[in-house]
């Protein structure tokens, strides 16, 4: 059983996206997500203190503990989740075309060819200026899907790639 | 040429007053009818009564409908277009001037609709929609309907098809291809998957079921019911009519609910068929006419039901770039015949059907089903558990259903893929869907593996094009990478145009 029927190549000799040496992003941007995840959960955790502080109801503060300690195992696990997807996020960059690998429970590798690239843009958080880290947003066509954000790029990097891929598309047309 | 002149800046027709006012009515009611229904509610339960012949009460009344006439007016005049060489240009605005202009090559789609209140007084909006941002409305809200053809066919003018497959002559252009008569609508709309809906509106009913049943004995229909069954107030056998009865009616109750919607939306469907594509008008409240254009078509997706099929009934759903959602749903033409839907289909996938191999999914899938089903056979018991006990004999109807619905899915999906096409079929134990989908319009790949295929080897292939992406589920991983290499192979060797 043939998988296509276009005898003049041969799919063997194809370049082979599985081959591809990834690269890892920049490991200070664990301390992004790190700072992120802590954040959000902090914020939750407030919320409820702050509830059980004010509540007159006396029977909210049996429940309060069990929230809490559901919020902070349920903390705990997005920690572990996330530090083992964080050495997922890897990225790799051919002559013809982009590729981003990242996550752990559901790991999605999007590769990108540059002739279908419509716009860039490099953005910075507050925290990601601190730590000289960039974000790197590459857009296709289209509602959604084929587009890829590479985070936590260091800054020189982030840059040349910018620069590289601004200069492909202007020579495309 | 044509006999409108459009290079000179033009108003809409008069007509557009009636037009505008309109829409700014309705578009100021539907925003502040919370307020109005307040205000009104608040004068009825007040102890005195509005004295409507005071004067500054006759003032607001008969002042606000003026000062939307006024606007009404004021817009109109300030509302001109004209097309000078590639250009479309309009310039609006009272206060706030605006001038739009438009390069004809950016044009992506023409749509000429009619509302209610165009259809009375018998003029047509025009629309236009173009590349890019989808924020920039362009609109002409009162047209007579052959200038606005004329428009149309000059802005199009502009958008030369690429790759034109077929040698359309100038008779089957202007021919109508397709007709759906009431007949085959009636039929499209019972043999819709009600089940959904039902299943939607019976657990809704369970959810308010005991207030439903206090609210019926106090309006004491109860009794009436009961009494025209004969039978004895008490008895299972009264209850158990009574439900079935509800039962039956909410079934009719979706049954005629998805059957006007058929109706509304696609009443008078014609197709045409052209050389760049395909032209569609359909509509009963708002009638619509919209040109298919090949080039920007990205996936096609066809469906029927068993049901469907035994009736001959089929689906073509089309999704071009650019079109925002509400957009999109206007692009399927329903209640084609096979032979009609295989036709169309060729119209833009020519020679898919030739060599079409059907391969299947990795057994994993089958595997994934057969969990997946028993997660929801286990949740059901556990309800059934605290029901009385004859509540386990729905298991029976339960598993069955199952146990198809795991056969019908796995032998359902398979995808096949050469130099141009790639073809995915999927569906349920009721639909079925094919998708088709040009290797030249691929826009990224993603192969996507969770951790439970990672174990068996297997991966999922997200293709996305300038619509939303086709997925081809669960096959081996050696396969996925070879599809993926192959198709970043024809995206960047052949840097062909997708649009």
């Amino acid at each position: 059983m043939e998988l296509f029927t276009n005898k003049e190549i041969d799919i063997n000799t194809l370049p082979k996206v599985e081959d591809l040496e990834l690269t890892p992003i920049s490991p200070k941007y664990i301390y992004i997500i790190v700072a992120n995840i802590l954040f959000t959960y902090g914020i939750l955790c407030l919320a409820i203190v702050f509830i059980n502080v004010i509540a007159e109801d006396k029977s909210f503060s049996n429940t309060f503990w069990y929230i809490l300690a559901v919020l902070i195992t349920l903390c705990i696990f997005t920690l572990i989740i996330n530090y083992l997807g964080f050495k997922k996020r890897k990225y790799a960059m051919r002559d013809y075309d982009i590729t981003f690998s990242k996550g752990f429970l559901v790991n999605k590798t999007l590769t990108l060819p540059y002739n279908r690239i419509q716009h860039i843009e490099i953005k910075r958080t507050f925290l990601a200026r601190k730590l000289g880290l960039a974000t790197l947003k590459i857009y296709t066509a289209g509602e959604s899907g084929g587009d890829m954000t590479v985070s936590g790029l260091p800054k020189d990097i982030a840059d040349k790639q910018y620069g590289f891929l601004t200069k492909m598309i202007n020579e495309r047309v | 040429m044509s006999a409108f002149n459009f290079e000179i800046p033009s108003r809409q027709s008069a007509k557009g007053i009636i037009v505008i006012f309109g829409i700014s009515v309705y578009k100021v009611v539907k925003a502040t009818i919370v307020f109005i229904a307040a205000f009104v509610l608040k004068i009825l339960s007040s102890d005195k009564p509005l004295n409507i012949g005071h004067p500054i009460v006759l003032l607001i009344i008969f002042s606000i409908p003026l000062v939307f006439i006024v606007i009404a007016v004021l817009r109109y005049l300030n509302f001109k277009f004209y097309v000078k060489g590639d250009y479309f240009f309009l310039r609006k605005g009272i206060l706030n001037k605006e001038e739009i202009s438009v390069s004809k090559d950016k044009i992506q789609n023409v749509y000429i609709k009619q509302n209610v209140l165009q259809q009375l007084i018998n003029v047509v909006s025009l629309s236009i929609e173009t590349a890019g941002d989808d924020k920039t409305e362009i609109e002409i809200v009162a047209l007579v309907k052959p200038k606005a053809e004329a428009l149309k066919t000059l802005l199009l003018a502009g958008v030369k098809p690429k790759n034109v497959n077929n040698q359309l002559d100038e008779k089957t252009e202007t021919a109508i291809y397709f007709k759906a008569s009431v007949k085959r609508l009636f039929l499209e709309g019972i043999s819709e998957n009600h089940f959904k809906s039902f299943v939607l509106i019976f657990a809704f009913i369970i959810g308010i079921y005991n207030d439903a049943k206090e609210f019926v004995s106090e309006l004491e229909v109860t009794t009436g019911v009961k009494s025209w069954f004969a039978l004895d107030n008490e008895s299972l056998m009264a209850m158990l009519l009574f439900n079935l009865s509800i039962l039956i009616i909410l079934l009719v109750f979706s049954l005629l609910l998805s059957m006007i919607r058929m109706f509304v939306q696609n009443f008078n469907l014609t197709v045409k068929r052209k050389k760049e594509g395909l032209e569609i008008s359909k509509g009963l409240l708002n009638k619509i006419s919209l040109n298919l254009n090949a080039s920007r078509i990205q996936n096609t997706m066809a469906s029927t039901n068993k049901l469907k099929r035994s009736l001959g009934l089929y689906k073509l759903a089309f999704t071009q770039a650019m079109a925002n959602k509400r957009q999109q749903l206007k692009f399927n033409i329903v209640a084609l015949s096979q032979l009609q839907l295989n036709e169309l289909i060729l119209q833009f996938y020519p020679r898919v059907f030739d060599n079409l191999v059907k391969h299947k999914p990795h057994k994993y899938f089958l595997k994934r089903l057969i969990a997946v089903h028993a997660i929801i056979f286990i949740v059901f018991n556990c309800c059934f558990l605290v029901l009385p006990q004859w509540a386990f004999l729905m298991n029976v109807p339960l598993l069955i259903y199952m146990i198809y619905n795991i056969v019908y899915t796995y032998k359902k999906a398979y995808y096949h893929i050469d130099e141009d096409y790639i073809v995915v079929g999927s569906g349920m134990l009721i639909e079925t869907h094919t998708s088709f989908l040009e290797v030249k319009k691929v826009q990224a790949v993603i192969l996507q593996q969770t951790i439970f295929q990672k174990n068996h080897g297997v991966a999922t292939l997200e293709i996305c094009s300038a619509s939303r992406p086709l997925k081809i589920k669960h096959i081996e991983l050696n396969r996925a990478l070879k599809i993926k290499n192959y198709l970043l192979y024809k995206v960047e060797y052949e840097n062909k145009n997708w649009m």
